[in-house]
C-alpha cells in the first residue's frame, strides 16, 4: 500500500463515549460489540434514561449479555437474529425524541445496517456514533451484477451473483454499506493476482 | 442555428464521428502544456455564436444520438437513474430548468406554452408533445426528472444542499467516465470524489465545496474536465467495465488515431429555485485524435500535456494500457512551437 494515499469515503470509526448532552442513549451492539458496551459502562452508568439493544447470537456473545445486565441493573433487550435486533429497534425508535443520541458497535455491516434503519426514522448521523468490533470483513457491492456480497475477507473476491473475481475498491457507500466491487481482469481475462486475506 | 441531427451509434459498430464544424467547437480543455487537478471555475456565461458555450445547455448534432443511447441504457439498467424520495421538488426545477433554456435556445426545435401550471412541451426532433400540470406527477409518463432528461445530452446529478454540504441524491448517468451513480447515490461531495488521486490533499474539494454552497441562482458556473476512452463509446460507467475494459488493450500503433478519443467533460452547475439544489451537468464531447490532428496548436499542446502527466493521473484515468501508442503517434507533430496561454484550436 501506498505511504500516505487514502480514499476519502471510507468510514473512519471511532471508540465509543458518552456524550454528555443527550436526553436519552440508545445502545446498539452485535457479538464482539458486547465488549465495547462493557468499556461504555466502566466509563460510567449515565443518569438519563438508557435504552440497551444487544444481538448474542453465539455463547461469548450471551457471556457479554450477562455481564452488562448486572452491571447496568436495567432491562437490556437480547435478540438471537439481526432481523429480530432491528425490529426491536425500529420499536424503541418511537418512544425516541430529540436529543437522543445513538451508539453503535459491532462489524462494519451491522453498524450501517443499524445506521440504515436509523437514517430512515430520519435520525442524522451525526448523532450516531460507532465503533467497529469483531470481524473486519467487508460488504462488497458488485457494480456489474448488483449483488452485495457479504463477510468477503479477500481482497480478491468472487462475486457470489455473476462469478467475476472483483476487486475491493476502498470506495464506501453509506447508503449500502459496502465497498465497491469491480472486475480485477476486464482488460485481460485470467489475468488475477493471488488474492490476500487481509480483512480477517 | 440550422442543426441537422445524425442518427449514430456509440456502441458495437460506432458509427458515431464529428463534422468538421463539431470538431472545431470541440471545448478542448488544456490552456497550457501541463496539467494538475485545479478548480478552474468560471461563470457559466454566454460564449460566441457556435461554440459550445453559446447557450446554457448545449445541443448539437449528436442529440438525437445521445437521447438513443441514453435510452438503451436505461432499458438495460433503470439503476443508472437514481431519485431519492425527498427530491421531487428538485425533479421539477429540472423540469423548468431544461425546458425553459431549450425552448429559448433552439426554438425552432423545442416550444413550451405555459399557462400557469399548465404546460405544454413540444420536441420536435423526438416527436414529442406533452401537455402537463406542472408540480402534478401524475399528469406526466414517468417521473418528472426522468421525463426531462431523456430528452437532454449530458449526465446530470442534482445535490441537495444541506448540513454545510451537498449530496448526490438525484442523478441520471448513462455516460460517465468510470463511476456508478448507483453506488454513488447519496454521498457527501467530498465521498463521491474521494477516489480522485491528489485532489483531497491538495484542498481542491474543500475548496469547490465552499464554492459552490454559495453558487447563486442565476448565476451559474462550469469547469471542464477530461479523460481519454478508445473507441466513441459514451457508457463507460463503472457496471459496464467488463464490457469496455477489453477495449483498452485493442489499441495500436496503426488504429491509436482513429481509436482513441479525447473525452471533455464539460461541468456547468445550476443553483435550482424551488429546491435550492444545485444541477451538475457532466456533457461529454468525444474527437478522436485524428479529428484533432485537423488543428496542429491542439495536437501539440495534447502531447506535451500527456508527457508531463502525473503517473497516479494517468492510472486514475485509465490511460496506462495505450498510453504509449498515443504518444509515439503524437511525438512526431509536435515541432516545439512555443503555444501562447488559451484553449483556442488557432
Amino acid at each position: 500500500m501506498e505511504k500516505g494515499y487514502s480514499i476519502k469515503s471510507k468510514p473512519i470509526y471511532g471508540t465509543l463515549v458518552w456524550q454528555d448532552h443527550a436526553m436519552h442513549h440508545v445502545v446498539i451492539a452485535e457479538g464482539e460489540g458486547g465488549k465495547a458496551l462493557l468499556k461504555l459502562f466502566q466509563q460510567k452508568l449515565p443518569r438519563e434514561p438508557l435504552s440497551v439493544l444487544y444481538l448474542a447470537a453465539d455463547p461469548q456473545a450471551e457471556k457479554y449479555a450477562t455481564t452488562v445486565q448486572k452491571i447496568i441493573n436495567e432491562p437490556v433487550t437480547i435478540k438471537d437474529s439481526q432481523a429480530e435486533l432491528l425490529n426491536a429497534l425500529k420499536a424503541t425508535l418511537d418512544s425516541c425524541y430529540m436529543g437522543t443520541q445513538f451508539y453503535v458497535a459491532g462489524t462494519e455491516g451491522f453498524i450501517w445496517k443499524v445506521a440504515a434503519v436509523l437514517r430512515d426514522a430520519g435520525v442524522d448521523d451525526k448523532n450516531v456514533f460507532k465503533e467497529l468490533c469483531g470481524s473486519l470483513g467487508r460488504r462488497l457491492y458488485c457494480v456489474h451484477c448488483k449483488t452485495t456480497n457479504e463477510n468477503v475477507h479477500h481482497n480478491i473476491h468472487v462475486c457470489t451473483g455473476c462469478g467475476r473475481h472483483l476487486i475491493v475498491r476502498e470506495h464506501f457507500s453509506r447508503l449500502m454499506g459496502a465497498y465497491m466491487g469491480f472486475m480485477i481482469d476486464a482488460e485481460v481475462p485470467g489475468e488475477i493476482p493471488a488474492a490476500e486475506e487481509i480483512y480477517p | 442555428m440550422n442543426m441537422a441531427f445524425k442518427q449514430e451509434t456509440l456502441r458495437d459498430d460506432y458509427t458515431f464521428s464529428n463534422s468538421p464544424e463539431s470538431v472545431r467547437r470541440f471545448p478542448f480543455p488544456f490552456d497550457e502544456d501541463e496539467y494538475m487537478y485545479s478548480v478552474n471555475i468560471e461563470p457559466h456565461d454566454a460564449g460566441p455564436p457556435g461554440s459550445v458555450f453559446e447557450h446554457a445547455i448545449d445541443i448539437d448534432e449528436h442529440y438525437l444520438t445521445e437521447c438513443e443511447e441514453r435510452r438503451i441504457v436505461l432499458e438495460d439498467d433503470h439503476g443508472r437513474y437514481v431519485a431519492l424520495p425527498h427530491m421531487m421538488d428538485a425533479q421539477w426545477d429540472m423540469v423548468e430548468l431544461v425546458m425553459t433554456n431549450l425552448a429559448k435556445d433552439y426554438p425552432e426545435s423545442f416550444q413550451l406554452t405555459q399557462d400557469g401550471d399548465n404546460w405544454h412541451w413540444v420536441n420536435q426532433p423526438l416527436g414529442i408533445d406533452q401537455k402537463f400540470v406542472f408540480g402534478d406527477t401524475s399528469t406526466l409518463p414517468m417521473e418528472p426528472f426522468e421525463f426531462i432528461s431523456r430528452q437532454v445530452q449530458g449526465d446530470w446529478v442534482i445535490m441537495d444542499q444541506r448540513d454545510e454540504d451537498l449530496f448526490a441524491d438525484l442523478g441520471i448517468v448513462t455516460g460517465q467516465a468510470d463511476w456508478s451513480m448507483a453506488f454513488d447515490a447519496g454521498m457527501s461531495f467530498k465521498e463521491w470524489h474521494a477516489p480522485v488521486p491528489h485532489a483531497p490533499e491538495m484542498g481542491i474539494f474543500d475548496r469547490a465545496l465552499k464554492y459552490l454552497l454559495h453558487l447563486q441562482y442565476g448565476s451559474p458556473v462550469r469547469r471542464t474536465n477530461w479523460r481519454m476512452c478508445v473507441n466513441p463509446r459514451l457508457d463507460t460507467s463503472s457496471e459496464k467495465w467488463h464490457l469496455w475494459g477489453p477495449d483498452n488493450v485493442s489499441v495500436t500503433a496503426e488504429n491509436v488515431a482513429e481509436k482513441v478519443y479525447l473525452r471533455v467533460e464539460l461541468q456547468a452547475l445550476f443553483r435550482l429555485p424551488r429546491s435550492n439544489a444545485i444541477a451538475f451537468s457532466i456533457r461529454t464531447y468525444m474527437v478522436s485524435l485524428e479529428d484533432l490532428a485537423k488543428y496542429p496548436r491542439w495536437i501539440k499542446r495534447l502531447y506535451r500535456v500527456l508527457t508531463s502527466l502525473h503517473p497516479d493521473l494517468a492510472e486514475y484515468k485509465g490511460l496506462n494500457s495505450y498510453l504509449p501508442y498515443v504518444l509515439n503517434w503524437l511525438k512526431p507533430q509536435d515541432d516545439g512551437e512555443v503555444l501562447p496561454k488559451g484553449t483556442q484550436p488557432e
